[in-house]
């Protein structure tokens, strides 16, 4: 699972969830990709499993890029905690992932397979999302 | 090489106010600029444009508010309904040389078991403003594991020179990864047991 080797602070607050990506909304890598159309926080977990899904369903073939990183830890304080006594404990990482993004790319397979594959693997992932393939020669 | 003539309007408000304003109205701001020329606000009619942004490198004959020769130099999208935000033109001139990229195509397909595996899917050429290739074609049928192309060994259109690097490699075959391999690949750094152990290697 993808995780962070260090970190500069253990805590962190809580990521903006608002606005559009601002960049990394082609597929550039691949052929195929994965792109969200809403807000989320994406987990470590989510990731791996959305990609173990992609890569069972292509079997043999295909190349699969993962274009984000689940760089922001999240806190959770303890069940039936009274508040105060300082943050919570990291619980989670994710990455926070904004409307337009391309999360996911892939290579290398027919279409029809490619499309199947990242039906699979959006159903793995926390938020709307859409199958999008590149765009040639555009300025 | 295609030619779309759009009918250009001034721009004399700026700023997000204005610029909104001329989108709703289905137009699109843009500026023009180039050979060392003040840069030129305009507005340009929304669905004519899209389309003709459809065609990688158009020339596009601008009338109206401006009579001259562009090309699109960066276009803004909306990342997820895909409607033109603003267009930045380059001013061209007939017969001139310009510096593009056109879009490498491949047709074919490679031998059963291995995989083609495409590096760059466009390549920096230098050609005549007026005869911009659509793209270049790259047949890779039947080829196997181990074929390589570099820059160097596309095969450009008369006219057209190759710009930057001809050892750059283009696309190569190689045998299918297995299934797990991406998986080795994702799991690159060594996972810690929970989040808690990241931070005390700290």
């Amino acid at each position: 699972m993808l995780i962070p080797r260090r970190v500069k602070h253990r805590k962190q607050h809580r990521p903006d969830r608002h606005g559009a990506a601002k960049g990394g909304t082609r597929v550039v890598f691949g052929e195929f990709g994965i792109q969200a159309l809403e807000h989320s926080y994406v987990t470590n977990r989510q990731i791996e499993s959305a990609r173990i899904a992609m890569t069972r369903h292509i079997r043999r073939g295909g190349k699969v890029w993962i274009n984000i990183y689940p760089d922001r830890p999240l806190t959770k304080k303890p069940a039936e905690t009274r508040m105060g006594s300082g943050k919570g404990s990291p619980e989670w990482w994710i990455a926070n992932v904004k409307p337009g993004r391309v999360m996911f790319e892939l290579s290398g397979v027919a279409e029809p397979v490619a499309r199947e594959a990242m039906r699979r693997a959006m159903h793995k992932l926390p938020m709307k999302c859409r199958f999008v393939k590149r765009e040639v020669g555009e300025a | 090489m295609s030619e779309v003539t759009i009918t250009s309007e001034p721009r004399d408000s700026f700023g997000k106010g204005a610029a909104r304003a001329i989108r709703r109205a289905n137009r699109v701001p843009a500026v023009l600029y180039g050979h060392g020329t003040e840069p030129r606000h305009i507005s340009l009619p929304g669905h004519e444009l899209l389309l003709a942004l459809r065609t990688p490198n158009v020339l596009i004959k601008l009338e109206g508010a401006v009579t001259e020769l562009a090309l699109p130099k960066g276009v803004q999208r909306d990342p997820i309904r895909g409607f033109l935000e603003h267009v930045d033109l380059i001013l061209v001139r007939r017969g001139e040389k310009v510096t593009v990229e056109i879009p490498v195509t491949v047709v074919g397909d490679v031998v059963n078991g291995a995989m083609l595996d495409q590096q760059m899917v466009q390549v920096q050429v230098e050609t005549e403003a007026t005869h911009i290739p659509t793209g270049v074609e790259v047949d890779v049928e039947g080829k196997d594991a181990g074929f390589v192309l570099l820059a160097a060994d596309l095969p450009l259109p008369a006219g057209t020179t190759l710009v930057g690097d001809p050892e750059a490699l283009i696309l190569h075959v190689i045998s299918s990864p297995t299934a797990d391999l991406p998986a080795e690949a994702g799991a690159e750094a060594p996972a810690p047991a929970s989040v808690e152990s990241a931070e005390s290697a700290e």
